[in-house]
């Protein structure tokens, strides 16, 4: 065993980190935040292209870099350190995932080199008006008219949806669910964004990111936008938002350890009663079990993406490792704040770009609900325990 | 024991509540740190009730109060109706000035609160004045028959539409900490004030406060509070009444109940998730009793205080409501997974975007007005009878 990095693994970090710390500060966020109509900053966009992070984890005969989950780790680490808002998660992980995994040999060489050369970017249509992540409570429906497929329904945050030049739409064509369990039915479609009868409209949040209403009224589509198994959707899907967890709960991490190195840097430097902060046991309390947390959610996301590079039956681990790691980053950020005493609540303050985003990162790509029940699944209904 | 009101404490209330119902409108609702025309026209007509000096003497503009709880009644129905509570300028600023204030400052102020006559923002935190209000450095100099302020202070809520600032001054270079702070009033139109805004974190209907700067002010001596040099024992006194009379249960419990309703109605394409999901149900159910315990603690907070200075209670009360705070809007996020995190202006944003900006400010209960830390370390100090963790160790000192 050995959780060293190898060479190329920390050439990887330090070019990352480097390129982060000079693109992406506080101005710039706030820039994007602010003025920006697409939400992210394509200029850099084409940078991650240069550097072949489009296609860290997509196959090589296609264009990709061909590296592991570990490395996509590594990466989304940094990214998430300094909150780089892009299309990446989506683009590259969710959709360049399902179309390796299940496309065509046709909608491979089509999509994915365009993919990595950053020419072509996705959004994720998937959650609609529920609560629930679970695919079950997915509607939109897509019906079968003559030699084309006709989908109309209502999807959710949608990020970058106005932005994107693909919508990753999962449909339903096989009937409505049995149940709340029920992940049957379903089909992954690649929308043209700009296609007849889709509209999106900005749902405002928290972190003042890119989510999307939008709406499918009618919108045909040739039968060559399936992609993979028509009504078997989720085999595929399933294993492809997994990676996107790992890739989030890395993300995730590095925002929570930034913030975490900020807060503790001021801990270290405001004085009250004659003292740093630092110096009162309550400070030295919080900090120490955030890191406690953040450092058990980095080798467990770390983890997650070894096994999975090892081909083996991760779905346990992802479950365990997002709803940790949304739950100790969302913690993180609130207990960091109030390190900031006053300052950690001011509009102008740096840090309280961490502390709206840490909520949301918490409730994306299903709330801990949901892996609280993949994490039960596992554990009470499938795994056979073996206890000597 | 009697957990009872009386019959009298009923019919204040009685008489309380028709009252909001007739005057409560929608602009006095939410009025919270804003000072509007409606919420001056609203708490002037409480003041007319008589119901802002109550239990203080006659002579100074009071009223005699039925009941040593009439004061919170108020505030827990006013609370209820989202209108403005009755807050510092009663329960912090006259009450010190009762206790310490010169004569003329009574008949001159108290009358003036009680009548709703301007507003006060509470002037104490400096930038390296914050949890160590003892470390204030904003200098009140002696020039005979006033006092000249330099200095800066900041976070001070309401400095933007105040009349007076109740303010916290250093007024000697040789004192040790502590004993060398004055407390004043200041009139906000003196010459040399100039105030700048800071705003919270959150959208559009974030919160303001202010860097208020001072410059060659003049202050009448007639305008220190009680004894000069005194001002850190007052202030620390005050917050105590403060951080019962701001921090009270009464807005959690409301929080709590517009939450809970809003669940009870909001249907996500026909699941609602409090008859629908056992996991939400069970989860606020178990929030309920911990905002139950919220209540004793404050009910708790209010018997003492009927008696004496109810600083632990008070502490007590401040702490489990800025963690109520946190909680339940925590768990509102949970339940609502993505759509928590909507805000105002998205159809879809629950409470018009009201659970995400409560969420935000959630921590601010947990470092203002003496927070959370703080609460603790008095609990354990005056309560418990540990010692000073400041001190030098005990062992080494005997
Ligand atoms: C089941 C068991 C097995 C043990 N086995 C061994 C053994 O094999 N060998 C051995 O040498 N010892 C052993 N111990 C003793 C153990 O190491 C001591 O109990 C421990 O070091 C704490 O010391 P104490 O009990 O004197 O408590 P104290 O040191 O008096 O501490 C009392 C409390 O104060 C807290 N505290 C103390 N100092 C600080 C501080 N600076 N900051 C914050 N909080 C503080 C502690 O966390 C604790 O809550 C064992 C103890 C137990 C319970
Ligand atoms: C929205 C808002 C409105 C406010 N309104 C007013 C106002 O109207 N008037 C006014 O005078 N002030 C006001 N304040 C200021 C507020 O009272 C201070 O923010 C508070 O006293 C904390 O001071 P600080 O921000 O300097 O944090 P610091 O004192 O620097 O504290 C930083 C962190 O250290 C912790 N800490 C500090 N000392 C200790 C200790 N001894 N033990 C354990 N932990 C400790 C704190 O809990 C906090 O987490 C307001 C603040 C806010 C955010």
């Amino acid at each position: 065993m050995d959780i060293k990095l190898s060479e190329d693994q920390n050439l990887l970090q330090d070019t990352a980190a480097r390129f982060m710390q000079r693109e992406c500060g506080f101005e710039f966020l706030r820039d994007i935040e602010n003025n920006s109509n697409t939400g992210f900053c394509p200029h850099m966009w084409r940078s991650f292209a240069e550097m072949g992070w489009l296609g860290i984890n997509l196959p090589e005969e296609y264009g990709g870099m061909g590296m592991t989950m570990v490395d996509n780790v590594i990466l989304l680490r940094e990214l998430g350190r300094k909150i780089c808002p892009s299309p990446l998660l989506h683009t590259v992980v969710t959709a360049g995932e399902s179309i390796s995994r299940c496309g065509t040999e046709v909608q491979k060489r089509e999509l994915l080199p365009s993919i990595v050369a950053g020419t072509s970017v996705y959004a994720f249509a998937f959650q609609e008006l529920s609560r629930f992540f679970h695919p079950s409570h997915i509607r939109c429906e897509a019906k079968v008219e003559g030699d084309a497929y006709v989908i109309s329904g209502r999807k959710m945050f949608v990020e970058f949806a106005d932005r994107a030049d693909t919508l990753l739409v999962v449909a339903r064509t096989g009937g409505p669910a049995i149940n709340r369990k029920d992940s049957s039915g379903l089909t992954m479609f690649l929308v043209d964004r700009h296609s007849v009868g889709v509209t999106c409209e900005l749902m405002p949040t928290m972190s003042r990111d890119r989510q999307y209403e939008v709406v499918f009224d009618n919108v045909r589509v040739p039968e060559s936008c399936i992609l993979g198994n028509v009504d078997r959707a989720w085999a595929d899907l399933e294993p492809a938002i997994q990676k996107t967890a790992i890739a989030l709960c890395a993300y995730t991490n590095g925002a929570g350890f930034e913030m975490h190195a900020r807060a503790t840097q001021y801990a270290k430097d405001r004085v009250q009663f004659d003292r740093p902060i630092g110096q009162m046991m309550t400070i030295q309390m919080y900090l120490a079990q955030s890191i406690m947390e953040l450092y058990g959610a980095d080798t467990l996301t770390l983890f997650t993406a070894s096994n999975m590079d090892q081909g083996l039956n991760v779905r346990g681990y992802v479950g365990k490792m997002k709803a940790f790691c949304a739950e100790t980053v969302c913690r993180n950020m609130d207990t960091g704040s109030q390190i900031f005493g006053g300052m950690g609540y001011m509009e102008d303050h740096d840090t309280t770009l961490y502390l709206r985003r840490g909520k949301q990162l918490e409730l994306m790509l299903g709330g801990t609900e949901y892996w609280l029940e993949v994490i039960a699944e596992e554990i009470i209904d499938r795994q056979p325990v073996n206890l000597s | 024991m009697n957990f009872e009101w009386s019959e009298a404490e009923k019919a204040y209330r009685s008489e309380v509540v028709a009252f909001l119902e007739e005057h409560v409108t929608e602009e006095v609702r939410g009025s919270w740190l804003v000072d509007t025309p409606a919420r001056i026209e609203f708490v002037s007509k409480m003041a007319a009730k008589g119901w802002l000096g109550q239990g203080f003497p006659e002579k100074y503009g009071g009223t005699p109060s039925t009941t040593p709880f009439a004061q919170y009644i108020l505030n827990v129905e006013l609370d209820r109706f989202n209108a403005p509570i009755v807050g510092k300028n009663v329960g912090t600023i006259a009450r010190t000035i009762l206790h310490v204030g010169s004569e003329s400052l009574k008949l001159d102020f108290l009358p003036k609160i009680f009548n709703n006559e301007g507003q006060w923002a509470l002037t104490y935190s400096e930038p390296s004045a914050g949890t160590d209000l003892g470390n204030i450095s904003t200098f009140a100099e002696n020039k005979g028959d006033h006092l000249e302020v330099n200095g800066m202070k900041h976070y001070i809520t309401s400095a933007h539409f105040c009349d007076w600032y109740w303010m916290v001054v250093k007024t000697s270079h040789e004192l040790p900490k502590h004993k060398n702070l004055s407390l004043i009033i200041v009139d906000a139109n003196s010459p040399g004030i100039s105030i700048a805004p800071m705003y919270c974190v959150g959208t559009t209907t974030a919160e303001r406060t202010n860097q208020v700067f001072f410059d060659r002010v003049k202050v009448p001596n007639s305008r220190i509070v009680g004894e000069l040099n005194q001002g850190f024992y007052y202030m620390m006194q005050a917050i105590d009444y403060e951080r019962f009379a701001i921090i009270a249960a009464a807005q959690h419990n409301r929080r709590f109940h517009k939450i809970l309703e809003y669940f009870k109605e909001v249907d996500f394409a026909g699941e609602r998730p409090l008859t629908d999901d056992p996991v939400s149900r069970s989860q606020m159910a178990r929030l309920a009793s911990r905002v139950e315990v919220g209540n004793m603690l404050e009910r708790l907070c209010m018997c003492i205080a009927a008696e004496r200075v109810p600083s632990v209670e008070a502490s007590m009360n401040k702490a489990w409501g800025a963690m109520m705070h946190d909680e339940t809007c925590s768990l509102a996020e949970n339940i609502l997974g993505p759509y928590g995190c909507l805000a105002k202006g998205s159809p879809y944003a629950a409470l018009q975007g009201y659970i995400m900006e409560e969420y935000l400010m959630a921590g601010h209960g947990r470092i203002a007005a003496g927070g959370v830390d703080t609460a603790k370390t008095i609990i354990a100090r005056r309560l418990l009878g540990l010692p000073n963790s400041f001190a030098p160790p005990v062992l080494s000192a005997r």
